[in-house]
C-alpha cells in the first residue's frame, strides 16, 4: 500500500521501504554514534574531575550512544513517511488493513528487551564500580568498591588506605565542613586532596538541603538527623563549585561555594594552618557525631536561666523521627 | 419535543452555523483572564514577597578610603506590624536616625568602619562556629559592654563560647566575603531582663540606660562593584520552624544586602 501510494510500481516501492531505508538508517545511525561518542562525548557533563564525574560522563556518552540510533530510527521513520507514503490529492481510497506480523512483533520485543535489560545490568554495574556513583546512599551504604575502609577515625596521611572523612553540614544558608581526622576543626572552607578516597557525611542542622559539587559528581540530600554517605575520588586540581539543588529558603541562590582540590602536600599543609587558625572555635563544637546535635553542649547558667534550653528557635531533635 | 428537535442545534453547531460564543465574549473573557493571572503575579512580587528596604547610602560619606557604618539590633520592631520580631536598625548617614533596613551601600575598595550597638538579649548558636570572628582586619572585634550604668572598658575579642556564656545575641556575616562577626550580647540575667523595649532604641534618651554593648570591627569591600547578602546565623526566629522563618527570612529584619558600588 505504501509504495502504491507513492505512484511506483509495487516492486519499486518495497525495494524502497524494505531495503533502502533499513541501509539508510544503519548508514545514519552509525555516523550519528561515532559523532556522539567521538566528538560529542568528551564534552559530556560532569567532566571527568574525580572518579565519579568520569564514570557519570561515560555513563551518559553510553547512554547517548545507544539512544542515537532509536532517535534516528523514529525520526528516520517519520521523514520517510512524510516523503513517500503521503495521501495524493484526489485520493481518497482507504489504506489497507493492518495485519499481525509475528516477525516484526518478536524482533520489537526481542529488541527492546535486550537494550532494556543490557542498560539495566549496565547501570547496576555502575553503581558498583565507582562507589554508588556519586550519589548519597544513606547511614549505611551499600556501594563502596574501590573505597579503602575508616581504618582509623581520628587521623589520616595520604595512600595511608584509610579513607578521608569530611562532614558536611548544610545550614540556612551556608556550607561548613568538618575534618574529624584533623581534630575535628570545622570550616567554611572545602579542601580535598588529589587522588584520594573521599566520604562525604552529609547532613544538616535546620532543614533539608541538598550538598551538590557538580563537577566532582557528587550530590546527597542534607537531612537533619541524618548522615548521608557519599563517595568520591578527585583526580583533578583546581576549584568547583559547591551549590545547594534543594529549594531550602529565601537565600537558597546564594547557598554556594568554591570548593579546591589540592596536592597531598597542599593538602597537609591546610590542614595543619586551618587546625591552628580555628583552635579556640574547634573545642567549643559539639563533640564529632555523624548527625549534628548541639544540645550535647553544656547551657551556661544565665542561658538556662533565660530557659534558652536550646539553639535558638528550636533544633531537630536527632531522636526524633527520622525526616524523609 | 422529539429526539431530531433536540439534535438540530447540535448538528448546527457541526455546521459551523452558529457561533456558541459570540468574538466580543471570547475577547472579554481573554481580557479578565490575562488581567487575573498579571495581577496574581503582582500580588505574588508585592504582597508575599514584599517591597524591598530602603538602601541607606554611605557611598559619599566616604573620605580618604574609609566609610563608617553604623546598625542596631533590637529585641522587638516596634516600628512595624510584627512588633514580636527582632531586627536591624541602620543609622542614616545623612539625618542620624535608625531606620528600619538592612540594605546599606559601600564604595569598592573601601575600608568599612561597623559600629553595632546590641540591644538584643543573648541566645546561644545553634552552630558555635559561628562564634569565631573571622574576616575583619586582624580578625577580631572591638567589644565594650553597657551594663545600665557604666561603659566598660573597650576589649579585643575573637572567640565566643555562646553556650557556656550569655554572650551573643545575633551575628553579622557576609559570607561571600568571608565574613563573620558574633554581635556580643549584655552578660547577666539582670541586664537580659531589662533591654530596651522600643525600637529603635533611643541611643540619647529614654533608654539611654539599657543594657547593651559596643561591637566595631573593620574589613574591606572587594574592588569590584556587585551586591553581597549578609544574615544572621542565631536561629532568632521564635516561633518558626527551626527558628529560620519570621525575621530570619524576611529582608529588612535579620538579613539584608549590602551593595558595594564603583
Amino acid at each position: 500500500m505504501a509504495a502504491q501510494a507513492s505512484g511506483l510500481p509495487a516492486w519499486q516501492g518495497d525495494r524502497r521501504d524494505k531495503l533502502v531505508l533499513p541501509i539508510v538508517w544503519v548508514v545514519l545511525s552509525i555516523i550519528g554514534c561515532l559523532l556522539v561518542t567521538l566528538v560529542w562525548g568528551p564534552h559530556m557533563p560532569p567532566g571527568r574531575a574525580s572518579s565519579t564525574a568520569a564514570s557519570q560522563s561515560t555513563d551518559i556518552t553510553v547512554l547517548a550512544t545507544i539512544a542515537t540510533p532509536v532517535i534516528i530510527g523514529v525520526l528516520l521513520y517519520f521523514g520517510w513517511a512524510l516523503a513517500f507514503w503521503r495521501q495524493k490529492p484526489g485520493d481518497e481510497t482507504d489504506a489497507a488493513p493492518l495485519h499481525g506480523n509475528v516477525k516484526v512483533q518478536a524482533t520489537w520485543i526481542v529488541a527492546t528487551s535486550a537494550i532494556v535489560l543490557s542498560l539495566a545490568v549496565y547501570g547496576t554495574i555502575e553503581l558498583i564500580a565507582p562507589a554508588g556513583a556519586g550519589a548519597g546512599q544513606g547511614p549505611q551504604p551499600i556501594f563502596k568498591n574501590g573505597i579503602p575502609p575508616t581504618t582509623s577515625a581520628t587521623s589520616w596521611s595520604p595512600n595511608s588506605n584509610n579513607v578521608l572523612q569530611v562532614q558536611v553540614i548544610g545550614q540556612q544558608w551556608a556550607w561548613t565542613f568538618r575534618y574529624p581526622q584533623f581534630g575535628g576543626f570545622e570550616t567554611t572552607q572545602l579542601a580535598l586532596p588529589v587522588n584520594q578516597p573521599v566520604q562525604f557525611n552529609v547532613t544538616s542542622l535546620d532543614v533539608i538541603h541538598s550538598f551538590w559539587a557538580y563537577t566532582l559528581g557528587v550530590k546527597a540530600d542534607a537531612n537533619p538527623g541524618v548522615n548521608n554517605v557519599a563517595y568520591t575520588t578527585p583526580t583533578t586540581l583546581g576549584q568547583f563549585q559547591v551549590r545547594c539543588a534543594e529549594l531550602c529558603g529565601i537565600w537558597h541562590g546564594a547557598m554556594f561555594d568554591t570548593g579546591e582540590v589540592l596536592t597531598d602536600s597542599s593538602f597537609m599543609a591546610w590542614t595543619q594552618t586551618e587546625s591552628v587558625k580555628l583552635a579556640s572555635v574547634t573545642k567549643l563544637l559539639p563533640p564529632y557525631a555523624l548527625t549534628y546535635d548541639p544540645t550535647n553542649l553544656n547551657l551556661g547558667k544565665v542561658n538556662a536561666a533565660l530557659g534558652l534550653t536550646g539553639a535558638g528557635g528550636g533544633f531537630y531533635n536527632p531522636a526524633d523521627p527520622e525526616q524523609p | 419535543m422529539s429526539l431530531a428537535q433536540l439534535a438540530q442545534p447540535l448538528d448546527a453547531l457541526r455546521r459551523n452555523e452558529v457561533d456558541p460564543v459570540s468574538l466580543p465574549a471570547r475577547v472579554a473573557t481573554l481580557v479578565v483572564a490575562f488581567l487575573a493571572v498579571v495581577a496574581g503575579v503582582l500580588w505574588v512580587v508585592f504582597d508575599i514577597i514584599g517591597p524591598q528596604p530602603q538602601t541607606e547610602n554611605y557611598t559619599a560619606y566616604a573620605k580618604d578610603g574609609q566609610v563608617n557604618v553604623t546598625l542596631m539590633t533590637t529585641a522587638q520592631t516596634t516600628v512595624t506590624n510584627r512588633p514580636d520580631w527582632v531586627s536591624y536598625f541602620i543609622q542614616n548617614p545623612s539625618t542620624k536616625q535608625f531606620d528600619h533596613t538592612t540594605y546599606f551601600a559601600v564604595p569598592a575598595n573601601t575600608t568599612v568602619n561597623v559600629t553595632i550597638l546590641g540591644y538584643d538579649g543573648c541566645t546561644p548558636l545553634r552552630n558555635p562556629l559561628w562564634g569565631q570572628v573571622s574576616g575583619t582586619v586582624g580578625d577580631v572585634e572591638n567589644v565594650q559592654y553597657f551594663n545600665g550604668k557604666t561603659l566598660s572598658a573597650a576589649q579585643n575579642l575573637s572567640t565566643f563560647d555562646s553556650w557556656a556564656n550569655c554572650s551573643v545575641q545575633h551575628t553579622f556575616a557576609i559570607p561571600g566575603l568571608g565574613l563573620n562577626v558574633p554581635i556580643a550580647s549584655p552578660t547577666t540575667l539582670n541586664e537580659n531582663s531589662n533591654l530596651c523595649g522600643t525600637s529603635p532604641c533611643n541611643v540619647d534618651a529614654a533608654d539611654e540606660a539599657a543594657p547593651h554593648t559596643v561591637v566595631k570591627f573593620t574589613f574591606k569591600t572587594p574592588s569590584t562593584p556587585g551586591a553581597y547578602r549578609w544574615q544572621c546565623f542565631v536561629p532568632c526566629g521564635l516561633g518558626y520552624v527551626d527558628g529560620n522563618g519570621g525575621p530570619m527570612g524576611t529582608p529588612g529584619y535579620m538579613m539584608g544586602q549590602m551593595e558595594v558600588q564603583a
